[in-house]
């Protein structure tokens, strides 16, 4: 009786795994499904893809959810934005998932900033300036160039751990890579209206989109980086925009709606809302959908429409 | 000598002169002003030389690119592939990054030689301070804990952290010291050293770290405050989709402030405290979740329970609703632990506790047998204290407790909740004491927190009101860990 119940429990405990149908494709898990939906271009049939967000969520603030820790453990590559922006809920999650092959250095952790123009690189590090990123601004997935980079490095990553499967990942790398080079021409295009255009955010995430298309970030909402706005900052803010003539206020969808609003009736500014990455709206179903949506709702508010 | 030089000379000599005669202070700022014009010079002229080296490198490569082209145009004039002119540029990429990395290695290498602290871990200090008012218990501040953290890998296959902490209570106290391995096989992660065991949920977070200001009742009775145990455990996720964490642990005792056993006294195998949990995780919808873990530990032999057994055993059950896009400022979380104890105890109570009672609140009340011993659980049974002299006769005691806690978050600073608390008198003298705690945290950022808070307690014939304040901030390396999620 005693051994059929170790045998049972013993069952219990690993009859999962081993009853789990061997599956030949390569787990790839993002943190976020810009990353994922490259991914699935660059790997094709031989990739699994996954995202831990699902695109709607604040990178600082996903929750820390145990079943990402099986998710993680199952995978054989981790994507990331990287620049610490995952710090919220990576590095525990990566902890929890027993899963060596994904640890910080380890050849399955694909850094996906390698091959990134990082834009504001602190030249202090002091908490008085807010929640910093030492390594720089992580939010470089609003920009579609900084994106090729990322591309780059997803294929570089597949390949440094499938060097079988190089062949594939280079011309699908190529093949995508043209798409979004064909993309990036037509909205370079089309964003001229923006040149010169001055931004307010609620986050300091807008500044690859606006470096790229020619806008200028003039201040956050947050009083700094991952700081809530206090009632003076946002008078001196509403004060200095309304000097500057700043022409949006931009929510990313995923911070609080009335401040933004309020910020931009009292100072006559357009307000835009945006997703912070693909998925954050129904229309952005993927990297190109959705750099697609954030300009064309940015060209709609700027000309009027 | 030529007219010219003389009179430059002749200028020199009367500039000197003046330099000379300047009051003391002006010839200060002009040899400083001197100084900084030879530095400037310095500086200008190695970047002239810098400029014309690259632009040295530039002519070179510029002029090996141009020379394969002109057989190819031989060959096909005017046709050059366009695989051939990526092949060039990937070259020539290559080239210039190879000529950068030749410079910078030796001063990256320099870089290396010169900063041997690169090393050191990550290091981070907490300071919670709370200032305290109560009816009977009366006022007070107290630093209650001034944390050091340590961290770091210590080789590939484990990493090692310590928690050191310093409070008004006097002295320094290491509240955990561990090695945890990283790359053990089959999902299995082993831990070594003075730990928080894994124990339910709340008695593995750090004082600073529980939703409200004091640690719940019957954690603080049962478990003995934070789960702290020096020992060894074994985790196992269970490779499954669905999450399931095993643990196993051996322990000379668990609770920082169980007085049962001494840590540093080498006890018979039936003397350890042996440890099982299982923990798993619900995902309800995108926003709903329950998490719901079960823990046992058992004694085999407490000397001072008459040398009977001891059972600890709990279920620890939270739900959180987090909406995706709006986690950093609206959520719900309602968290439950519900705690059995069984254990041989001294009727009428340990003599030694007694001896001990000498606090604000017995003064205050002028009930001897009972005493303030920690702030959130200040009615401790204390025996009588003719006990001392007379034989204890013990009985087997059940005793139950438990907490339960609903916090909203409105914004991404406010954060109200309600605590409330109940538990049993483990020696079944005093009945039971319950708990109202309704408190409101404020995060002015990430690493700083404000939060008040008011308790009543209530045990039978006796109450207390009492209102605290709490501040804590945290400094330097600060990261987001699992367990206290």
């Amino acid at each position: 009786m005693k051994r059929l119940t170790i045998a049972f429990v013993i069952l219990t405990l690993l009859g999962p795994a081993a009853l789990a149908p061997a599956d030949s494709k390569i787990k790839v898990v993002a943190t976020i499904p810009d990353l994922a939906d490259m991914a699935r271009h660059i790997g094709g049939d031989l990739v699994d893809v996954s995202s831990i967000a699902t695109g709607v969520e604040n990178i600082h603030a996903v929750p820390m959810k145990p079943s990402f820790a099986t998710l993680l453990n199952q995978a054989d590559v981790l994507l990331l934005l990287g620049l610490e922006a995952e710090h919220a809920f990576l590095p525990a999650l990566i902890e929890a998932s027993r899963n060596p092959r994904i640890l910080r250095d380890a050849p399955g952790y694909i850094d996906c900033s390698t091959y990134v123009e990082v834009l504001e690189v602190p030249t202090r590090i002091d908490r008085a300036l807010g929640d910093q990123h030492p390594m720089g601004n992580p939010h470089y997935n609003l920009d579609p160039v900084s994106m090729k980079g990322a591309a780059r490095a997803i294929a570089d990553g597949l390949s440094r751990n499938y060097p079988e499967h190089a062949a594939v990942f280079k011309k699908n790398l190529d093949a995508y890579l043209a798409q979004l080079d064909a993309a990036i021409a037509r909205w370079e295009k089309e964003a001229t209206p923006l040149r010169g255009k001055k931004l307010v955010s609620y986050h300091p995430d807008l500044i690859y989109f606006a470096e790229r298309f020619g806008m200028e970030a003039f201040g956050t909402i947050e009083l700094r980086a991952g700081i809530p706005p206090t009632p003076s900052h946002i008078e001196e803010l509403e004060e200095s925009m309304r000097k500057n003539k700043v022409d949006i206020v931009v929510r990313e969808l995923h911070y609080p709606a009335g401040l933004a609003e309020t910020v931009a009736q009292a100072t006559g500014a357009k307000l835009v809302e945006l997703p912070a990455f693909v998925g954050g709206v129904p229309e952005a179903k993927d990297y190109i959908s959705f750099v697609d949506y954030n300009l064309r709702t940015m060209l709609k508010a700027v000309q009027g429409g | 000598m030529g007219r010219v030089p003389r009179r430059v000379g002749m200028a020199i000599a009367v500039l000197a002169l003046g330099v000379a005669a300047l009051p003391r202070g002006v010839r200060a700022q002009s040899e400083e002003l001197r100084r900084e014009l030879e530095a400037m010079r310095k500086q200008l002229k190695q970047m002239q030389e810098q400029l014309e080296k690259q632009q040295k490198v530039i002519d070179k490569l510029s002029a090996e690119k141009q020379a394969p082209a002109a057989p190819e145009a031989a060959t096909a004039p005017g046709a050059k592939t366009a695989e051939a002119a990526a092949a060039d540029e990937e070259r020539l990429k290559r080239e210039v990054t190879e000529h950068i990395m030749q410079r910078l290695r030796p001063q990256l290498a320099a870089a290396n030689k010169t900063f041997p602290s690169q090393f050191n871990p990550a290091i981070g200090l907490i300071v919670d301070t709370v200032g305290s008012y109560g009816s009977k218990t009366r006022g007070d501040f107290e630093l209650r804990a001034a944390e050091l953290g340590i961290s770091a890998s210590v080789d590939p296959f484990a990493r090692g952290y310590a928690i050191i902490t310093g409070s008004n209570q006097g002295g320094f106290d290491v509240e955990e010291a561990a090695i945890v391995t990283t790359s053990l096989p089959y999902n299995l992660t082993f831990k070594g050293g003075r730990f928080f065991a894994d124990f339910g949920r709340l008695s593995k977070f750090h004082d600073h770290d529980l939703p409200f200001v004091n640690r719940p009742i019957v954690l603080d009775r049962y478990v003995g405050g934070e789960s702290q145990s020096d020992g060894v455990e074994l985790n196992y996720l269970v490779p499954m989709r669905q999450y399931l964490t095993l643990t196993g642990g051996w322990y000379n005792k668990m609770g920082a402030e169980n007085e049962r056993v001494d840590n540093t006294v080498s006890r018979d195998l039936s003397q350890f405290t042996y440890l099982g949990r299982a923990a798993t995780f619900f995902s309800l919808t995108d926003a709903n979740s329950v998490d719901l873990g079960g823990s046992w530990a058992y004694t085999p032999e407490v000397k001072i329970d008459n040398g009977a057994s001891r059972t600890l055993a709990g279920i620890d059950l939270t739900y959180r609703y987090s909406p995706l896009s709006q986690a950093s400022y609206r959520g719900l979380v309602w968290g439950t632990e519900l705690l059995y104890n069984q254990e041989d105890r001294p009727v009428g109570g340990f003599p030694t506790t007694s001896a001990a009672v000498a606090t604000s609140l017995e003064r205050a009340l002028g009930v001897p047998t009972l005493a303030a011993e920690t702030r959130g659980s200040p009615f401790t049974l204390a025996g009588p204290t003719s006990a001392a002299a007379t034989p204890l006769v013990f009985k087997r005691r059940d005793s139950t407790g438990l907490y339960t806690y609903l916090e909203a978050r409105l914004t991404q600073r406010y954060y109200p909740g309600f605590l409330f608390d109940y538990a049993q008198d483990l020696d079944h003298v005093a009945g039971y004491t319950t708990g109202y705690s309704p408190y409101l945290t404020v995060w002015l950022s990430e690493f700083q927190r404000l939060r008040l808070q008011y308790t009543r307690l209530e045990q039978p014939g006796l109450h207390e009101n009492e209102f605290f304040l709490q501040w804590t901030v945290i400094l330097g390396s600060h990261v987001h860990s699992f367990k206290d999620r």
